[in-house]
């Protein structure tokens, strides 16, 4: 698919979203191989500083820089969504191609399967995983992708079923071309804008997701900092401290923004 | 006295303001015999720019202001053209010669009833005599209105020509040509706004008042089938000369200038006869069902759309399935191209058929996700050609074979018009080796003008690689064009299948009679 430079300008969703997500991506990046301060190295003299030159984001009640945690957490923020949504997105995409196409059965069966999970609030599912799995940073990106399956299989399914009906595949099928690369070649490629659609909406709500968890402490374990972690270890220190929930908060809103902007966008970009 | 249209010696040249004279006819001469015993059509056949309109209007004059007669006599019997001032001329246009044109839209005053436009003439030039009265013209009119095979001639008389089809307006401006009785009709193109089926209409009609009236026609075309159809006599026009002349048999069948000679080639006139009698493909007592989505999961019940049908396609034999939507000639066809299943009876094909198909809608048959050059590929990759060398070698050589350019390998389907993506389907069908193509209303969705390209296109595939075709059409008159048999389906039956002149001559099903009527009435 080719994108002219005039689409994208023209699409102010789709060029402030990508710069925002972009942004989010490099901060993340660079935590992981450089921080302005060390992440967990905790220093008594300088707690909960005030944002200063020294600190642009203050210090926590450890003494640690925000933002030098922050910039961290954005690297487990990312790899959480990342890997809950590739997990979601293409489980969710084989199920829906194959229920779409070959209906019958297995459709029934395994589309029940996602209404059920569907009808659950996530975190409440997610909760209950975790609990069942245990606590930590795998068993989250697990249950997480699972909960994000059953969306990509419903818009994918839906897709399929549309393109069924379309003459490009009936040639395809009178061609001879077999039904899985007729399904993965033929017709996955014209569900992409969707998928893609769907996928910033996923990223989102791991984000989110990510964030409540370990609000909860299920997720990512102290000292590593997490977004939603950090959050969560702040609100001790609302008052005296503002700064320190202010940072992760101000960063979250950011991200989401960026991506729904991107979703859409993307849902508004027909190539 | 001379009793013919003459041309002599006719030289034109355009003149346009600082610029050198150009000339566009160049001592043309020809001539056409007028009146009883001698009337005859001839065609004048070039392309666009060959100066063959030039000549018509120099006739009429109806030259425009840039346009010089350098030399040359147009004769009518005793007068010559060139010569009379406009009011003279404009005498001699009214009774005796009148010319009718390409474009049925423009030519009629939209803010004129048809009674009186074609009754304008008569009310102008008053014929051979003595003035006539209205209850007199209003008479002759609707006669002339009826004589072109107009229904309802009263109703015509009074509607405006938005009201009119084309090929409706097309027959006022024959009978508003006709209603002096003219010796001469000039026709410039005047079948090529039509589409194939009203042009066949419209020349039967020019045909039978030549017949019945005895007036020599003057038929300009740059359609050599029509030119064929029509005319005794051909003139082939090259760059403002007349490079070729004489019966019309011997110049398209044994053209002698090389001009004519790429001319007859690039027409595929003549329909390919099918190559054997034998069987590519039986139906015997075929049923089709239609079963909805929902109900193939439950099992429940289905739905017989196709009857009984039997039917057999020959080797390189073009049939035509008619019928009218919801008559169940493409879920037949889905049948047969194996997307339906749902079928009772014997499907029995030639093991190397590889049936394909071609759809009605060209922009929802081409994948929006790939290139062309990866679609076309796709059969190839089907067939087993591993080396991707090759498959692309293949690829734009059948592009090139379907009329479409290199750049076109690149391309994205949403980049192509209707006509071009037509082509694609029908490469793409080559290209799996498919000895049946099974064509579902392929040119309903284009324009007239890409319309009977894609058919051209179609017939040249037939002949050239002697595949079968099954042509799906609601259009009786279009399915008669270029099939051998037709089929006629009604509410998932056939009920008539025979030879295509023999079911448009002699239609011996009622439904089949009605479908013609119909049709005919449209017009």
């Amino acid at each position: 698919m080719r994108v002219k430079r005039s689409d994208i300008v023209q699409n102010k969703y789709l060029l402030i979203g990508g710069i925002l997500t972009g942004l989010f991506i490099l901060v993340a990046l660079l935590g992981q191989i450089w921080t302005p301060y060390s992440v967990t190295q905790m220093d008594p003299l300088s707690t909960n500083l005030a944002p200063c030159l020294a600190h642009p984001m203050g210090t926590d009640n450890f003494g640690r820089d925000v933002l030098s945690r922050v910039m961290n957490g954005c690297g487990t923020t990312l790899w959480v969504a990342l890997a809950t949504v590739l997990i979601g997105g293409i489980v969710g995409t084989v199920i829906g191609a194959l229920t779409g196409y070959f209906g019958g059965w297995l459709d029934t069966v395994l589309m029940r399967i996602c209404d059920i999970i569907l009808s659950f609030p996530s975190v409440l599912l997610a909760l209950l995983f975790i609990s069942l799995l245990g606590t930590g940073t795998d068993n989250m990106i697990l249950a997480l992708g699972i909960l994000f399956i059953p969306s990509f299989a419903r818009i994918v399914r839906g897709e399929v079923m549309r393109c069924l009906e379309l003459d490009f595949v009936r040639s395809a099928k009178v061609m001879g071309v077999r039904p899985l690369r007729l399904i993965f070649v033929h017709i996955l490629p014209n569900t992409l804008v969707s998928l893609l659609t769907t996928a910033a909406i996923a990223f989102n709500n791991a984000v989110l997701a990510e964030a409540s968890m370990s609000y909860l402490g299920l997720g990512l374990q102290p000292p590593l900092p997490s977004l939603g972690r950090m959050l969560s270890e702040a609100q001790g220190y609302l008052l005296t401290a503002p700064w320190y929930a202010i940072a992760p908060g101000v960063v979250i809103v950011l991200i989401i923004l960026g991506f729904s902007m991107l979703s859409e966008g993307l849902r508004n970009w027909r190539p | 006295m001379k009793r013919a249209f003459a041309v002599e010696h006719l030289s034109i040249a355009f003149q346009d303001k600082n610029e050198p004279l150009q000339t566009v006819v160049s001592d043309v001469s020809f001539s056409i015999g007028l009146g009883k015993g001698k009337s005859e059509i001839v065609g004048v056949v070039g392309e666009s720019g060959s100066g063959k309109s030039m000549t018509a209007l120099a006739a009429m004059g109806l030259l425009k202001d840039n346009a010089r007669v350098l030399q040359g006599a147009i004769w009518l019997e005793e007068q010559n053209l060139l010569s009379l001032n406009a009011k003279e001329l404009s005498r001699v246009q009214g009774s005796e010669m009148s010319m009718i044109f390409q474009e049925p839209m423009t030519s009629l005053n939209p803010l004129m009833r048809i009674g009186e436009q074609v009754g304008e003439s008569l009310f102008l030039h008053p014929g051979h005599g003595a003035k006539l009265s209205k209850k007199e013209i209003r008479r002759q009119v609707l006669k002339a209105l009826e004589e072109v095979g107009l229904e309802n001639a009263e109703r015509v008389y009074r509607q405006f020509p938005h009201e009119l089809s084309g090929g409706q307006r097309q027959r006022v401006m024959i009978a508003q040509a006709m209603i002096n009785q003219p010796k001469l009709l000039i026709a410039d193109e005047p079948t090529t706004a039509l589409d194939v089926m009203v042009q066949e209409q419209i020349l039967e009609l020019l045909r039978r008042l030549h017949r019945e009236k005895g007036v020599s026609i003057l038929f300009i075309s740059h359609d050599l089938a029509v030119i064929e159809k029509i005319c005794s006599r051909v003139l082939v026009m090259y760059q403002g000369q007349i490079v070729e002349e004489g019966a019309v048999s011997q110049v398209l069948h044994h053209p002698k200038h090389e001009y004519t000679r790429t001319l007859v080639e690039r027409f595929p006139r003549f329909i390919a006869p099918p190559r054997s009698k034998q069987n590519v493909l039986t139906l015997r007592d075929v049923s089709v069902f239609y079963r909805e989505r929902k109900a193939e999961r439950s099992g429940a019940q289905r739905r017989e759309i196709v009857h009984h049908a039997n039917l057999e396609i020959r080797e390189g034999e073009i049939l035509g399935l008619v019928g009218e939507s919801g008559s169940g000639k493409s879920t037949l066809a889905k049948a047969i191209v194996g997307l339906n299943p749902q079928y009772e009876g014997e499907i029995l094909m030639q093991p190397d058929l590889q049936p394909q198909m071609v759809f009605q809608d060209p922009f929802g048959s081409l994948n929006p996700a790939h290139t062309i050059g990866w679609i076309l590929s796709e059969p190839l990759r089907i067939i087993g050609i591993k080396s991707a060398k090759e498959r692309k070698e293949r690829v734009l050589q059948m592009l090139e074979n379907m009329g479409l350019s290199k750049d076109f390998y690149n391309r994205y389907a949403r980049e192509l018009s209707g006509g071009q993506r037509q082509r694609v389907s029908i490469g793409a069908a080559l290209l799996r080796d498919s000895k049946l193509l099974v064509a579902d209303e392929p040119v309903s969705a284009l324009d007239v003008t890409v319309q009977s390209q894609i058919l051209q296109l179609l017939l040249e595939v037939h002949r050239q690689n002697g595949l079968s075709i099954l042509f799906i059409s609601h259009d009786l008159n279009l399915v008669r064009h270029i099939c051998h048999r037709v089929a006629v389906m009604y509410q998932g039956e056939i009920v008539e299948i025979g030879d295509a002149q023999e079911i448009y001559r002699s239609p011996k099903h009622p439904y089949t009679r009605r479908l013609l009527q119909v049709e005919n009435m449209n017009l």
